[in-house]
Formats: structure tokens, sequence, C-alpha cells
């Protein structure tokens, strides 16, 4: 089992450890469009090179990337693992030419799983969970209906969309809208009710110091959204 | 912003600068021992024990795994904006005019994707 309680130095609420075991697990799973081994591949990938986040991109050591991943693929794990600050849409539009627009947002979503998770752990100051093994099995390759352009670098939910737009950003792979969001929920923002009340009692923390906590790790990303 | 809202909402005046200070409290409860753990975990700098220490003892168990998860899953979602291009919801551009132009922040990449972008400083 992953994220075990007698990992923490302190105790994780249930919740939280529950959220994070189903979505590690994920990603060791068949998604829709990339194997299990890949998607597993794509986290190890984004992990190395975030790992060596205070070195500029051309003095990392890399060697053999181990994958038959396509090179688009290794670059783009690399690149929003790491570099999230250098995503432009001229990037986003030549990768997404060649993985595809869905197998790209899935590759993102494994990413920013795979991320937020090592984040927690080096902030709890314990070692990053060691990556899942591969389910063997292949890709759904299901595309949702009811996807649209508002202006993103890829289609997203256009139907009756009343959140956040973050929320449905990865919406072209609902699977991994759900791997993420349900870590979102336990991490963060928790029901939706809660998230739109502005004070917060059902949090050990005040709201203004999750905002502000939230604040200042986009402002360091220079995460404009 | 939600720090503001959420700040307005508990009566409280928050200096929005703290959001690109480094250290700074913002004139939110134990704000600079928030923003000094947040900033050595994004950029995984050498005091990370020290920033994590001190924001145990100041914080309690409890409130450290939140704020913890908080950074965690920022860190995530950032890359969910920034990897997608997804513009920023209309509301929040209206009621974030006033101080995006002062702290700078329609002067990064991501300003492009809500049609606000600033040339860089």
């Amino acid at each position: 089992m992953s994220f075990e309680d007698n990992r923490f130095p302190v105790p994780v609420r249930e919740d939280m450890t529950t959220a994070l075991r189903k979505s590690w697990a994920d990603i060791g799973r068949p998604g829709t469009w990339w194997t299990g081994p890949e998607r597993v591949a794509i986290a190890a990938l984004a992990r190395a090179e975030r790992i060596q986040r205070k070195e500029p991109p051309w003095n990392r050591d890399r060697g053999e990337p181990g994958t038959p991943l396509p090179e688009k693929a290794i670059e783009a794990a690399r690149k929003i693992g790491a570099d999230p600050t250098h995503l432009d849409r001229d990037w986003a539009e030549a990768t997404i030419a060649e993985l595809g627009d869905a197998p790209y947002v899935e590759l993102a979503s494994v990413v920013v799983t795979t991320v937020a998770a090592d984040a927690f752990c080096e902030a709890m100051g314990i070692e990053h969970e060691t990556l899942p093994e591969p389910e063997v099995g292949e890709p759904t390759r299901e595309r949702p209906d009811n996807m649209g352009d508002i202006g993103a670098w890829v289609p997203v939910q256009v139907i009756d969309w009343q959140r956040a737009n973050v929320a449905r950003a990865l919406s072209l792979v609902p699977e991994g809208v759900r791997t993420f969001f349900r870590m979102v929920a336990a991490m963060y923002s928790g029901t939706a009710s809660d998230f739109n009340e502005m004070v917060w009692d059902h949090r050990p923390m005040a709201r203004p110091q999750v905002e502000l906590l939230a604040a200042r790790v986009s402002a360091l990303n220079q995460c404009f959204y | 912003m939600l720090l503001r809202a959420s700040s307005q909402a508990a009566g409280e005046e928050v200096d929005l600068s703290a959001a690109v200070e480094d250290a700074a409290d913002g004139g939110v409860e134990d704000g600079a021992v928030l923003t000094a753990f947040a900033e050595a975990v994004v950029r995984a700098t050498d005091d990370l024990d020290k920033a994590r220490a001190r924001a145990l003892e100041t914080l309690g168990p409890a409130k450290f795994v939140e704020a913890a998860a908080t950074v965690g899953i920022f860190n995530g979602l950032v890359r969910v904006a920034d990897s997608t291009g997804i513009p920023s919801d209309a509301m929040m551009l209206e009621r974030t005019a006033d101080v995006r132009g002062e702290l700078g922040f329609n002067r990064w990449a991501g300003a492009k994707s809500s049609g606000v972008a600033e040339a860089p400083a």
C-alpha cells in the first residue's frame, strides 16, 4: 500500500491518505490513451526532471530516458514537471500536433498528480512514494462528448459548466480529472459547498492562511490563473 | 483572488504583495512562516528542513499537514492551468484588475491565455 500512515512524521487525515492512495494507484493503471507502463514512465520522467529543478534545463543530468515513449511525450513530461513557467501556446500546439490533444491532456494529468504528491512528500519531509507497479491492459480510447473551444490550448467541457475553468482544464480525459481532483478535494477545496464558503471551519487552518499559501505557490510558479 | 475575498470575509485586511515577496506575512496569522515554508518547498532550498521545522513548531501537527497539503496540491494545480492554457475566470479577472498590474501578474507568460498580457519588465 502506498502512503502508509507510519511514513508520516505527524498524523495525516484519513481522507487525504485515502485520496493519495487511490490516485497513486491510478497512475499505474491503463489510462484512456496511454498504457500503465507508459503512464508510470511519464511519472518517472516528470519526477526525475523536477528533482533537478534548481538547475537550468540544459544543465540537468538526464541520461537515456529508458522508455519507448515518443520524443514529444518525453519532452512534455519533463517540461510540465519541472518548468511550468516555460510553457506556451506554440510549444503546446507543436506537441499536440504530434501526440494528439487527448493523449497530451492525459500525459499532463499524470504529471500533475505526480508533482502534487511529490511536493506534498517534500513538504512533509519524507521520501517520495515509490512509483506504482504498472498494470497490464489496453487504454480505453474513449473521447467524451460536449467538448469545445473556450480559448484554452485543448478542448474542454462546454455544456452546463458553472465551476472554475481550471476544474475543466483536463475534461478531455475524464479519468484524469477524477484522479487529480480527488486529491484536490482532500488536500484543498473540500466539497463544492466548502469551497464556496469564504470562512472555513472544516479545516484546521483558516481560509486566508490556506489562500496565502496557494497564492505564494502560484506566484513562485508564475501561474497567472 | 480568494486570498483577498477570504480575508475580507474574516474581517481582516490582507496585503496582497505577500504573494510575490519572500517571507512576507501579508497580515495573515503566521503568514511569514507559511510563505517561507512554501518558498523552501517550491525552490528546493537548502533551508527546507529549517522552514519545515519552524512550520511544524509554529502551526502544530494538524495545521502543518494542511499547509503541506496546500503546497503540494497547488504545485499540481498551477501545472494544470499552465499546461492547458486555460483562461482565467471572468469574475476573477474583474475582481483582480486593480492588483494584477501592480503586482506584475500581467507580465507572466500565462497572462496571454486570458488576453491580458503586458510586455515583460
